[in-house]
């Protein structure tokens, strides 16, 4: 059997249990230098219809140490700026026998879209604004690996999250497996209607992070000054950057997340990026066996088998 | 050539008609309606219309027919063929076209093709570009388009941002008696949405479309014509704000008038679930709440007509990521049964009101010669019948439209016109029984 993974949001409990067992083995069996199970009979399409330079060198790893092919399609060299369509760009890598596809697109639901066109697997690598689910499988590994367990975490989500494609799936992800989410940040960088995602929204710092297990900062794009959305990067850092003043706010020994890259000294201050709280560097090297995870998991491999 | 459509229910607006009883069609023209007397000569074929409506011709103001340029998704020949099935005999076509219609040769273009064997048989009033290329700029040849035969003038999806220019157009218009139709939007606020701004649109990452972008729009457009006396008649409203927004216009005096879409009154966001193009429309699928007061609004006349917004599109330009599909879907052939569904057998119209909402009220609000089953009132007969209990379910693979991006295929609908009168017998249902024509032979 085959899966897709082209969001959290649909997903449970179980599913993402899984995923996140497969990759925590994963981790231990590289790091020890034992073998992990291969699927060398398979390739999959990298297809990057958006510049992405951490995503992509994580799933080439990740497929690398799958011993999985990879045929790699860069949007701007292919036929897609002859006028093809997302469809039929599609039909073409499932008629040139590619067994699976990891997609990043920057228009939401375009993976949902290659879905319903291609025959195998299909691994969403960011879609616009949607969702990012593997940064969020990376992230929840991370958050079990400091914090042991998900359920019951205070976690707060700061920044753009109306523009973030990492809050929603981390939202999602986080909520599904026991714990709260605060989404802080100004009304202009917040869902109009939050209602449906999984968080409550605040807007001033200290009552956002307040007591709070786990901090995920977002990236602040700068067309959001030019956009009329903030006044300047300034003002953003004065009400949200997280630094080791605003940190006491927090529970004291609160994780400090940002899936990069990062602005230093916008979202958040050096000291903290680089201290003893920061998990980013570990977000980064999570990634890859979360996303090792993710292609064996959609190709039909189980725990048990890895585990065997 | 006598046609006698005998033992309906007659559901005549125009003349405050509700009655069982027939109407006698005499070569192209209504003669009797009511108690027929057909005198000595019998009539040559009767359709028994028992237990069915007989209607005045449906009325559609807001079509797009897609040709010049589009041919590929609809053109002049299918979409009235297309209109004939879905119960109209007389439709507006739009002037989003490529070239954009805003000349009257390309009036005369359009009433040339309808008029043609091969297309559907209905009536095609012309709507013309309200600015030249629909650009918003400067006035189009307005008046030469009045000569040519437009009945309204609109720049539809490219609705006027300056509203100065909208008033210049406006106190044009009203030294032509010509109305306005506008579809009322601040592109601005818009910035580039795709749905409705709200939960559903934060839970997928879309950018929304407020309903602030339609409510300025409808009151800015609706006090511009409250000050110049321009017709006004906006398009397509689709939210809780823009109903009462047009309530209030007209309390206060304004020539306004409005339609609504099906698909805003049948459909709320939730449909798009994961990203489903069909239900893609502009203005976008709103919310229950709204439909609440829409459904209001439409029982209490402030809505005053239901137009199809027939936006066709081909398959390969609907199959691609959300942001990209194109506005609106395909809707002449499921109009009426979906009206019926969703208002009149929920009890928010009447039958007569129905029918008012599809035929008399957009006639008189464009003028047209259509919308009455009085002797004398439309050039030639056009009379719709309409069975409005048959249930059946909508396949969008047997329609005449060359498009299939329809929101309700599958649906399961309750009602449907069977017959299409315009002059005589342009469409008649597979599902109007064999046994309830008779061709009289007389011996």
């Amino acid at each position: 059997m085959t899966n897709n993974l082209l969001g959290i949001r649909q997903l449970d409990i179980d599913q993402i249990e899984t995923l996140l067992a497969i990759a925590a083995d994963f981790k231990v069996r590289i790091i020890e230098g034992r073998p992990v199970p291969k699927i060398t009979d398979k390739v999959v399409g990298m297809l990057f219809f958006e510049d992405s330079t951490r995503t992509r060198v994580s799933f080439e790893q990740a497929a690398h140490y799958l011993g999985l092919k990879t045929a790699n399609f860069a949007a701007g060299a292919s036929s897609m700026s002859k006028g093809e369509t997302l469809k039929d760009t599609i039909l073409t890598l499932r008629y040139e026998r590619l067994d699976g596809l990891v997609i990043r697109h920057r228009m939401s639901g375009a993976p949902n879209l290659a879905a319903r066109f291609f025959a195998g697997p299909v691994l969403n690598a960011g879609d616009g604004m949607h969702e990012h689910p593997t940064q969020a499988l990376g992230d929840a590994l991370t958050i079990l690996e400091r914090k042991e367990k998900i359920e019951g975490l205070r976690v707060a989500i700061v920044g753009d999250v109306e523009h973030s494609r990492v809050a929603r799936s981390n939202a999602w992800l986080l909520t599904k497996l026991g714990a709260s989410v605060n989404f802080v940040g100004p009304r202009t960088l917040m869902p109009p209607n939050s209602s449906l995602l999984p968080g409550r929204v605040y807007h001033d710092l200290e009552a956002g992070i307040d007591g709070a297990d786990v901090i995920i900062c977002l990236r602040l794009q700068r067309e959001r000054m030019a956009e009329g959305l903030l006044s300047s990067s300034g003002e953003y850092a004065a009400m949200y950057q997280i630094n080791q003043r605003n940190l006491a706010w927090a529970a004291p020994d609160c994780l400090v997340m940002h899936p990069g890259p990062i602005n230093r000294g916008i979202e958040v201050d050096d000291f903290t990026a680089d201290g003893d709280q920061s998990a980013i560097t570990a977000q980064i090297e999570n990634g890859i066996f979360v996303r090792m995870a993710s292609l064996y998991w959609v190709f039909g491999g189980t725990v048990a088998e890895v585990m065997a | 050539m006598r046609t006698l459509l005998q033992n309906g229910r007659i559901l005549d607006p125009a003349q405050n008609m509700d009655r069982i009883g027939s109407v006698l069609i005499e070569n192209d023209q209504v003669v009797q309606v009511g108690d027929v007397e057909l005198g000595n000569v019998p009539a040559d074929e009767i359709y028994d219309c028992t237990g069915l409506w007989i209607a005045p011709g449906l009325v559609d103001p807001h079509v797009h027919l897609r040709e010049p340029g589009s041919t590929h998704k609809e053109d002049i020949a299918t979409g009235t063929q297309a209109a004939a099935a879905g119960g109209y005999t007389t439709i507006c076509c739009m002037p989003n076209t490529n070239p954009p219609l805003d000349n009257p040769a390309l009036v005369d273009f359009i009433l040339d093709r309808s008029a043609s064997p091969d297309a559907g048989g209905v009536f095609v009033a012309p709507v013309g570009a309200l600015t030249r290329g629909m650009k918003g700029e400067t006035l189009a040849d307005l008046a030469a388009m009045k000569r040519a035969g437009i009945v309204a003038a609109s720049d539809e999806e490219f609705p006027i941002q300056n509203a100065n220019i909208m008033m210049r157009a406006m106190e044009f218009c009203v030294q032509l008696d010509l109305p306005i139709m506008a579809h009322c939007e601040d592109t601005n606020l818009s910035n580039r949405g795709s749905m409705n701004e709200g939960a559903m649109s934060a839970m997928l990452g879309l950018r929304g479309i407020p309903r602030s972008s339609e409510e300025i729009a409808i009151v800015r457009n609706g006090l511009l014509a409250l000050h110049t006396g321009c017709r006004l008649h906006i398009m397509r409203v689709s939210t809780w704000g823009a109903v009462e927004m047009v309530r209030q216009l007209k309390f206060l005096g304004a020539p306004v008038t409005c339609e609504i879409c099906p698909m805003h009154f049948a459909l709320t966001e939730d449909m798009i679930g994961d990203f489903d193009t069909r239900y893609k429309t502009l203005p976008p699928l709103r919310t229950q709440i709204d439909i609440d007061l829409l459904l209001q609004g439409i029982n209490d006349g402030t809505i005053d007509c239901i137009a199809s917004d027939h936006s066709p599109h081909a398959s390969y330009e609907v199959d691609v990521p959300f942001e990209e599909a194109p506005f609106g879907t395909a809707q002449l052939e499921s109009s009426v049964a979906v009206t019926l569904t969703y208002l009149t057998h929920k009890g928010i119209l009447s039958p007569l009101e129905t029918i008012r909402k599809l035929s008399t009220a957009p006639a008189n609000i464009l003028r047209l010669e259509a919308g009455s089953l009085k002797p004398g009132d439309t050039p030639v007969a056009q009379v719709t019948v309409i069975d409005p209990n048959l249930e059946w379910t909508f396949d969008r693979d047997k329609t005449f439209s060359k498009s299939k991006n329809t929101p309700f295929h599958d649906f399961r609908l309750k009602g449907k016109s069977l017959l299409t009168f315009c002059g005589g017998e342009i469409y008649r249902d597979a599902m109007f029984g064999a046994d309830r024509y008779q061709i009289v032979t007389s011996a």
